[in-house]
């Protein structure tokens, strides 16, 4: 399965990969402002034209102040909640790796959005035909053979483009070989089942925006227990409903029956 | 039908007219600008009030519909007869409208009827959209019975009882074919239909003389399967929903709320049309159905603190934040004043009483839906989502429609009973 490792302490900050990812998506340009924090942030956030982002956190680094920067994209899960929280498949994980979307089929019902533990997919809120959009990890290049785009605009290397296990296994041997310049965590090999996007950093994940605290499991175990016990559910009250109903009106047949033999005085009729 | 002595339009109706009007005009609008224009949705809170509302406390609020109907037709109460024919109505129209809010609130509803053919039992989105189709077929169903009533299609009406059954086993069989993709399944299931429904036409079982009971059976199935399912979506946002209400039994709480809140509505609704439909409310059918209220709620309550303890999220409860105080105005109203005013006998006995005690376990649900669909939801780092009046009114919009809609079929349709002496049925 192809993979992304991003390491933060490779990146310049140029946004070389902010600009390529605009060109071969064929996404407009954005309308920025200044903002409060992170000024040199550009734009604010992901958004539906934008679909990766360099983050800008100037953050103490071995009590020096240091610009550190993270690459905000879709993190292409193994088991991703997105997908399956579609209720129509059109967010979709390719055996190749890339969670790719087919707006043929996309209702708009935006459960994908509430399911995404890294708030990844966008919604065109302000357009009649809205559609959801996000990192495609360029699954037309990697069909084709090619890296994504952003990967193969990194000048520095920052960002590189194989195998998961090859890269997640050359993440812990960069932690390795210099165990002091990064935290000891590589962010998306085990996040919510593992990701197809790993990063390296050298401050802590959440100082970098990152959720700190999710789940080891995929969220996708999470709703199993409610979902595959339901053919046994529909059957169990199938045959419970039938029996229930044929006793209990069985038992008023009856009654009516004798009642009609012997016709006793009517009684507690509704006042 | 007694003759209305009300006059046309009523004050009540001009309200309802000019909200549902406000309503449209804002859908129109949402049609051409897009959500964004009219909601303050965002990429961090994608579902607001819309789906606490519309979705999750319309469809709780229609479950009169299949309560009633099984305790009729299935577990023989018989003596509630009057009340189904309204239960089932309400069900219907509440089942239109929420799909009328869901047109409005996903963004792409011409791709709607996909759901039909790009399958993904994975997904509990899937299981609700397939329970919606399904259970508003099953209530047009069992809406027409009066229809055929009302311009005396007695052929027609001998045709659909006998129809209906075959019809049912195939909208199961296929259900389960989507929920299992299993071929297997869907012939179990339609195997247990079939033998009670040759156990019927054998005359071995008791057949209902009005409604076939496998489109009964159909009913509570879709339901349980619907009411459970809503909760099942909230399964996937352990990192979003607050501990007071993230639990892997919300399907079960979902479903048996909804159950409980069946006979408030039945009870509220029964004596708010009283008036403006002109019908006789079955004073003693209701008072009976309030008897049984406060164990239902007494029932949930004891699960949702069972649970609470056992997922030691006790001190979440006694801190002092919005969620906390959300969950303990729900759990107030929706069912600790509830019980309390129901186990009082005169209060069961009176109209005003009933309707009194039934309105807060409605409120309650109603409360619980948007701490689960709203307040509950955090999620870090981003602006809070509050509604925007748009969405609220066309919320109302659609509401008010609907209140409309129901008191012209009310008034034309053959759905009160008046009240006879002698148990007009069997």
């Amino acid at each position: 399965m192809k993979a992304m490792l991003i390491d933060a302490t490779r990146c310049v900050g140029c946004r070389s990969c902010q600009i390529a990812c605009k060109e071969w998506n064929n996404l407009p340009g954005e309308q920025t402002e200044f903002f409060a924090a992170k000024g040199y942030q550009n734009p604010r956030d992901l958004s539906a034209k934008t679909w990766t982002l360099i983050t800008y956190n100037e953050l103490k680094v071995n009590n020096r102040f240091e610009w550190v920067f993270g690459k905000r994209q879709c993190f292409h899960c193994q088991e991703p909640a997105c997908a399956t929280a579609c209720p129509v498949r059109a967010l979709e994980k390719t055996s190749a790796g890339p969670v790719v979307y087919h707006p043929n089929l996309c209702l708009g019902c935006r459960y994908c959005q509430l399911a995404c533990p890294f708030k990844i997919p966008r919604f065109e809120w302000h357009s009649p035909v809205p559609k959801i959009t996000k990192c495609t990890m360029c699954a037309d290049r990697v069909a084709a053979g090619l890296e994504p785009a952003c990967a193969k605009a990194c000048p520095t290397d920052a960002i590189i483009f194989g195998e998961r296990e090859t890269l997640a296994a050359e993440a812990e041997n960069r932690i390795h070989r210099n165990p002091r310049g990064y935290v000891h965590h590589v962010y998306g090999k085990d996040e919510v089942g593992g990701t197809c996007v790993m990063h390296l950093s050298n401050v802590p994940f959440a100082e970098l925006g990152f959720s700190p605290n999710l789940p080891r499991r995929s969220l996708v175990q999470h709703v199993q227990h409610a979902m595959q016990p339901i053919p046994f559910l529909i059957a169990g009250l199938g045959i419970a409903l039938g029996a229930i109903s044929w006793i209990v009106n069985r038992r008023i047949e009856l009654q009516e029956k004798e009642q009609q033999q012997c016709p006793q005085p009517t009684h507690d009729s509704p006042q | 039908m007694s003759t209305t002595n009300t006059r046309f339009p009523t004050i009540g109706q001009i309200v309802l007219g000019l909200l549902a009007v406000v309503g449209i005009s804002l859908i129109a609008y949402r049609f051409v600008y897009g959500i964004g224009a009219v909601a303050n949705l965002s990429d961090g809170y994608p579902w607001g009030v819309w789906i606490a509302l519309d979705v999750l406390t319309g469809i709780a609020l229609a479950s009169g519909g299949f309560v009633m109907a099984g305790t009729i037709h299935l577990f023989g109460g018989r003596k509630f007869h009057a009340l189904a024919r309204p239960a089932i109505l309400t069900a219907f129209l509440g089942y239109l409208l929420f799909i009328i809010g869901l047109l409005v609130d996903i963004g792409r509803p011409w791709n709607i009827w996909k759901a039909m053919y790009s399958w993904h039992h994975e997904s509990p989105m899937f299981e609700v959209a397939w329970c919606v189709m399904l259970y508003t077929t099953v209530l047009f169903l069992e809406f027409l019975p009066a229809v055929f009533e009302k311009f005396s299609l007695t052929r027609i009406h001998a045709y659909w009882h006998s129809l209906v059954p075959w019809l049912i086993m195939f909208m199961l069989g296929f259900f389960t074919l989507a929920m299992t993709y299993s071929w297997l399944w869907a012939g179990i299931i339609i195997c247990i239909l079939l033998l009670w429904e040759l156990a019927m036409r054998t005359k071995l079982m008791p057949r209902d003389k009005q409604m076939p009971i496998i489109l009964i059976m159909a009913g509570v199935i879709f339901s349980c399967m619907h009411q459970s399912s809503l909760g099942t979506l909230f399964l996937i946002v352990p990192h979003k929903l607050h501990i007071l209400w993230y639990t892997p039994i919300l399907p079960a709480l979902f479903l048996l709320s909804a159950i409980m809140v069946a006979p408030a509505m039945v009870i509220v609704e029964a004596i708010l049309t009283e008036k403006s439909v002109g019908h006789k409310a079955h004073t003693h059918l209701l008072s009976r159905l309030g008897q049984v209220i406060p164990y239902l709620l007494s029932l949930y309550l004891l699960l949702k603190v069972a649970d609470v303890v056992g997922r030691g999220a006790v001190p979440y409860v006694f801190m002092l934040n919005a969620q906390a105080i959300s969950w303990w105005a729900e759990i107030t109203i929706g069912c600790i004043v509830p019980i309390i005013l129901f186990l009082d006998p005169a209060i069961c006995n009176s109209h005003k009483g009933l309707l009194w005690s039934s309105v807060p376990v409605i409120v309650g649900i109603l409360w619980n839906r948007m701490n689960v669909a709203v307040v509950g939801i955090k999620v870090e780092d981003w602006e809070i989502y509050y509604p925007k009046w748009s969405e609220l009114f066309i919320t109302m919009g659609i509401i008010s429609i609907g209140l409309l809609v129901f008191q012209i079929l009310a008034k034309n349709l053959p759905i009160y009973e008046s009240e006879a002496p002698s148990g007009a049925h069997n």
